[in-house]
């Protein structure tokens, strides 16, 4: 508890994270009666299965010291082709190939951008109109759509009263992935190219598996928040899913991932991603139109950005202050030892 | 100096590597326009006609000003807008408001002077702020996502969502669908405005300083030209751009809704998207420095030359989407294989 205590106080992003999700939640508890249930939780930790993992998706690659533009398009992409072979092949096989195929595009994706040394915001910008189209092509510019609307109803059972098969995959993903990036080496590299790249390369680290491995991962994570999404409505469009960047970006960055790269983590992520479900589930709530939402999301988002736009500025001022202050104290300091030693 | 002195001893061969080199960019776009344009001569019907070159020309000017606009905070460092399309649509509801209804005042109703002018004041407005952020140090991708969604709320918010219709004869007719000389008011719009542009940052000092600050920020700052003033100035040289795109196009179509702009707009895929692609297809660096508006021209004109043959060939909205991803994603990896090894990744 001491240490989980210590923590908290020495970062700040994410306590401040912690603060914004209770804000957020207290005032829609205290302003919806119904929201402090079981059911709203339910409901709350459904969302959290595309959100959450959009979220961890976006994370892994800022950490990576990049932004992955194109989590939208792989998300359309892979639900169009899951829903589309649910059909003929079965629900297991249909996912199977569905998420190969996201990790691929995201993998080759990492290689592209280690190989030719760009940032990613160029290459994934090319790749989000990419595979839009993509997806546009094999759903044939229709909306896909199930023809036994029973055989994804196993992912929306109730289990334990809270979960549901997916948002427990879900939570599993989350752990495996946390402990990938904290405990393992592969993981500390993708901080390591995060947070200071060219030291790292220097050190010795290669740029390309770290870069492969954190866009594989979030191929993965976008191709599997499309699959519950196409699942669990049972149908897909080629041209959905765009707002999952801004809902994810909210989430990753309420978190406490700073844009350079190298902080946060998979807790954060999920903090940020609870955060956008409250305030999404609870403005559903008021009954307000779309764009509402879009717009308190970004309220959120420019919220978080602001303050650590700021907590950065100011530590930097009070760096400077405080080197400032040391080279006084060695001044005055060789000075008496100047005076003392004129004296003697 | 010594740069000079050296170049003028090279031999020559090394000099036509070198001029080669410098413009490799632009041979290729220029080779792709070639085998392109014989490709739609010999292939497509109807393709070598007037009536088909003024609408290729007339379909780039509208992304093409954008992107102009755009090219601007491309060359200054500040990668791109994500709240392009946002912009032009709360600038085209601002503009079809003040036709429609004077902002509650009767008087005004139909002014174009008076609707123009408050559709480039909002343009401006949310250019400053988001620069603002931007020069403070937020990163331009996050803070203009963020923008995206404010503007696209807040433009939805004060229209209801609805469209909003003004009718036939008004005022801005002559910039919808008026014509001189033959061309259509956007084509010369986007001419002037092109030359403009060029001349602007190949003449002036400003032009100079965007490409200081792109080129190599730390320089830029050590000699006095800070990111921050710059970052306001070129985001509200882009929204401006798209307020007055937004502007044509709701004249032309009589009626703004807060997502004309967004999937589907006229091209394939959504207008950001699009506009962004037409300064990368051009072989702008998108770490800036390096690019000018004469290769986003270009870049328009050769998309909408691509499209347009799309379509007269009888294409759906998947393969020209997929066409537009593929000249992206080529154009990337072309200008990073050159540019590999050089200061300009980073």
């Amino acid at each position: 508890m001491e240490n989980f205590l210590k923590k908290i106080t020495k970062d700040v992003d994410l306590s401040f994270a912690i603060l914004l999700s209770f804000c957020v939640y207290v005032f829609f508890a205290i302003n919806i009666e119904v929201f402090f249930s079981h059911n709203i939780s339910f409901a709350i930790l459904e969302r959290f299965a595309v959100l959450g993992l959009v979220g961890l998706a976006l994370t892994i690659c800022i950490i990576a010291g990049e932004i992955d533009l194109s989590i939208g398009s792989n998300a359309a992409l892979c639900a169009v082709i899951v829903v589309k072979l649910t059909d003929p092949l079965g629900a297991p096989l249909a996912m199977i190939i569905g998420l190969s195929v996201s990790t691929l595009i995201g993998a080759t994706q990492g290689f592209v951008i280690a190989f030719i040394r760009i940032r990613a915001i160029v290459i994934t910008v090319g790749t989000l109109m990419l595979l839009r189209g993509v997806a546009l092509l094999i759903a044939e510019e229709k909306t896909v759509m199930l023809t036994d609307f029973r055989v994804p109803d196993f992912i929306t059972t109730k289990v334990l009263m809270y979960f549901s098969p997916a948002s427990l995959t879900v939570i599993f993903i989350f752990i495996c992935v946390g402990i990938f990036m904290r405990y393992t080496k592969y993981g500390r590299e993708i901080y390591a190219i995060g947070g200071a790249r060219k030291e790292a390369l220097t050190a010795g680290i290669p740029l390309r598996r770290p870069m492969i491995i954190a866009f594989a991962l979030s191929g993965f994570c976008a191709g599997f928040a499309g699959t519950v999404i196409g699942l669990k409505s049972g149908t897909a469009q080629g041209l959905g899913l765009q707002y999952l960047l801004l809902a994810g970006t909210v989430a990753a960055f309420v978190g406490g991932v700073s844009i350079l790269g190298g902080k946060g983590g998979v807790l954060g992520a999920a903090i940020g991603a609870l955060t956008v479900n409250f305030l999404n589930t609870g403005l559903v709530f008021y009954a307000l139109q779309v764009h509402f939402v879009q717009l308190f999301t970004s309220v959120l988002l420019v919220i978080v950005i602001v303050f650590q736009t700021m907590s950065r500025v100011f530590d930097s001022r009070q760096a400077r202050k405080s080197l400032l202050a040391t080279i006084d104290e060695r001044k005055t300091s060789l000075l008496e030892k100047k005076r003392s030693a004129l004296g003697k | 100096m010594s740069a000079i002195i050296e170049n003028n001893q090279l031999p020559f061969s090394a000099k036509f590597l070198q001029f080669y080199k410098d413009r490799t960019l632009l041979a290729i776009l220029l080779s792709l326009f070639a085998v392109m344009f014989i490709y739609g001569i010999f292939f497509t019907e109807n393709y070598l006609t007037i009536t088909n070159f003024k609408a290729i020309i007339r379909d780039a000017a509208l992304y093409g000003i954008m992107a102009i606009g755009l090219t601007f905070v491309t060359l200054s460092g500040n990668f791109f807008l994500l709240s392009l399309k946002e912009t032009a649509s709360i600038c085209g509801v601002t503009f079809a408001m003040g036709m429609a209804t004077g902002f509650g005042s009767p008087d005004l109703a139909g002014n174009f002077l008076v609707s123009l002018l408050a559709a480039l004041a909002v343009g401006v407005v949310s250019g400053v702020i988001q620069g603002y952020f931007v020069g403070m140090g937020g990163n331009p991708i996050v803070v203009t996502l963020g923008g995206a969604g404010i503007l696209y709320g807040i433009g939805a918010w004060w229209s209801d969502n609805l469209v909003i219709n003004f009718t036939r004869p008004h005022d801005a007719e002559w910039l919808g669908t008026g014509s001189f000389l033959g061309l259509p008011s956007i084509t010369w719009s986007f001419i002037l405005i092109a030359i403009a542009a060029e001349i602007v940052l190949r003449h002036t000092n400003f032009g100079r300083k965007v490409y200081l600050v792109g080129a190599n920020k730390a320089a830029g700052k050590a000699t006095g030209h800070e990111n921050f003033s710059m970052a306001i100035i070129v985001f509200t040289i882009c929204s401006v751009c798209c307020a007055f795109v937004a502007v044509a196009f709701v004249a032309q179509m009589d009626s703004a809704q807060s997502n004309y702009f967004s999937a589907e707009f006229g091209s394939s895929g959504d207008m950001t998207i699009l506009v962004i692609a037409t300064v990368m297809v051009g072989g702008n660096s998108i770490m800036g420095g390096y690019g000018s508006t004469l290769r986003t021209s270009l870049g328009a004109i050769f998309i909408a030359m691509v499209d347009n043959m799309m379509v007269l060939q009888g294409f759906n909205s998947g393969p020209r989407i997929v066409g537009v991803g593929l000249m992206i994603v080529f154009s990337i990896i072309v200008f990073g294989l050159f540019a590999k090894g050089s200061r300009a990744q980073e």
